[in-house]
């Protein structure tokens, strides 16, 4: 089990699936914090404002897709443009109940998409993607 | 009867014939008349011609040569061509480029003429019926599309959500501290998903052309056994794939039929088997994947194998979707591939397919 110090993002519209996902990682105790943005324009404020004081930065991100105003591949387009230093130590994975087939080729084309986990989460699942990245992740 | 406006633009240098045109036809049709192709040009331009009828013999622009400038720009209304003598040659070159429909030689007959304007308007109406058609599908189509599109989302987001409570009721113990009602949510829960599931993959199928990506059978099974084998953790898989060569194949339908033989495998399995088994061996050559689907488990009646892949088949005992198989039977058809299946209630089932490979 990974050590739990680092911080994870979730961007989510919706707040059942926030309570959900957040109420789930914090039961398997992979991370010491969990940082929630209901929409993708308040994820990209958030690491923004954020850049200068890196210890308040994600190390982990979990991504809806479907998001009103900004889905989750126009958060993508923005947020590719960060500097190296902090995408380099910060994993994005999409959260999704999507099955649609663009969607999944989409997500699966970005470089910056670790993995397309489907809704809902199960903590084995998350647990695995995040040993697998954990030298990555620095946690 | 109300019959519709016929709009007949009829071009020819000689005034004489303009107007005997008109007097002929005037109560029948609405007329235009142009005394050169140049005057013609205009009149299509600003009026909604239905037929044209061009004499072949003109100066500056034949009939032909004027067909043949406006087959792109207004290819909508009918073209007649009229001539006086018959030159095999102007017949020819209308015929492969002007897009002409009648040929009909001067002097004409009053009669034959008429007949042949109210055939060519019949096929100008059908033409445009045709097109306000193909708009229409095309628009029923979009619709559904999205309909599609938000059926996977919008329907199934709130039913992954009930899901994932139900998940952090196990996490948290509470499972069973309501009798059985949380068992009894999350099968519910879960035959509701496997319905959206199926059906947006039998609409997929029936829909999307063939992609060509691809495949490598090893990362694409091992996906699956991961995937179906998480909820059953009794049965082993034996994977043997044997890939030394590109796959080239639809991957949306690929996925689909081994995703659909290899959760039949395992849900249909004898219950009190020790070892509930499912082999799973693929070959894949230059020309085809040969997959072999294999399990122990509880067998198809011989009565039922001719069904099993029809609509909405299902066996008394079981509780399928009957879409299953049956989707499995299209995407295959659709890729052109085959399957056959053999099983006895003794050994189990074993489905054989074959999938050409694209490369």
């Amino acid at each position: 089990m990974p050590n739990k110090t680092g911080k994870v993002l979730l961007i989510d519209d919706n707040d059942i699936d926030l309570k959900i996902n957040s109420k789930v990682i914090k039961l398997s105790n992979f991370f010491e914090e969990i940082i929630i943005c209901q929409s993708g324009k308040e994820g990209i404020e958030y690491i923004t404002k954020n850049l200068d004081t890196p210890e308040l930065l994600p190390d982990f991100i979990l991504l809806d897709i479907q998001m009103p105003e900004m889905d989750g591949f126009e958060f993508l387009e923005i947020y590719k443009n960060f500097p190296r230093t902090f995408l380099d130590n910060c994993k994005l994975a999409i959260l999704s109940s999507t099955l649609d087939f663009g969607d999944i080729k989409k997500a699966e084309a970005n470089p910056l998409v670790i993995k397309l986990l489907k809704k809902p989460l199960y903590p084995n699942e998350l647990q695995e993607l995040l040993n697998k990245h954990s030298t990555l992740l620095g946690i | 009867m109300n019959n519709p406006t016929v709009r007949v633009l009829y071009i020819d240098d000689e005034e004489n014939n303009l107007q005997a045109f008109r007097a002929s036809f005037r109560r029948q049709y609405e007329i235009y008349t142009a005394i050169s192709a140049a005057e013609g040009l205009k009149i299509l331009q600003n009026i909604d011609i239905h037929v044209i009828l061009a004499d072949q013999k003109m100066p500056n622009t034949t009939g032909v040569e004027f067909f043949k400038s406006i087959v792109d720009t207004i290819p909508d209304p009918i073209r007649i061509l009229l001539t006086g003598y018959t030159d095999i040659e102007a017949l020819a070159d209308a015929i492969n480029h002007g897009d002409i429909y009648r040929y009909i030689t001067k002097p004409w007959n009053d009669l034959e003429l008429h007949n042949s304007i109210k055939n060519a308007y019949d096929a100008y109406k059908a033409k445009i019926d045709l097109r306000n058609k193909i708009t229409e599908l095309e628009k029923t189509n979009d619709e559904l599309n999205r309909f599609i599109y938000s059926i996977s989302h919008e329907l199934r987001a709130p039913l992954v959500s009930v899901i994932g409570i139900i998940n952090l009721v196990k996490m948290e113990g509470l499972y069973d501290s309501s009798g059985e009602y949380w068992g009894l949510i999350e099968t519910c829960s879960n035959k509701l998903d496997y319905y959206i599931q199926k059906t947006l993959q039998y609409y997929k199928n029936t829909k999307d052309i063939p992609d060509h990506s691809e495949i490598d059978f090893n990362k694409l099974v091992g996906e699956l056994v991961d995937l179906h084998g998480f909820s059953d953790k009794e049965t082993s898989f034996n994977v043997n794939i044997n890939q030394t060569t590109k796959f080239v194949g639809d991957a949306f339908r690929i996925e689909v039929i081994l995703s659909n033989l290899i959760s039949n495998a395992i849900k249909y399995q004898k219950t009190n088997e020790l070892n509930k088994t499912v082999n799973i061996e693929i070959d894949v050559n230059d020309f085809e994947a040969r997959v072999n689907i294999n399990d122990n488990g509880l067998g198809i009646l011989k009565e039922h194998l001719e069904k099993i892949f029809m609509q909405f088949f299902k066996s008394k005992m079981h509780h399928g979707s009957g879409l299953g198989l049956f989707i499995v039977k299209e995407a295959l058809t659709k890729i052109n591939g085959t399957i056959n299946v053999s099983s006895n209630i003794e050994d189990g089932t074993t489905f054989k397919i074959t999938i050409p490979n694209a490369k």
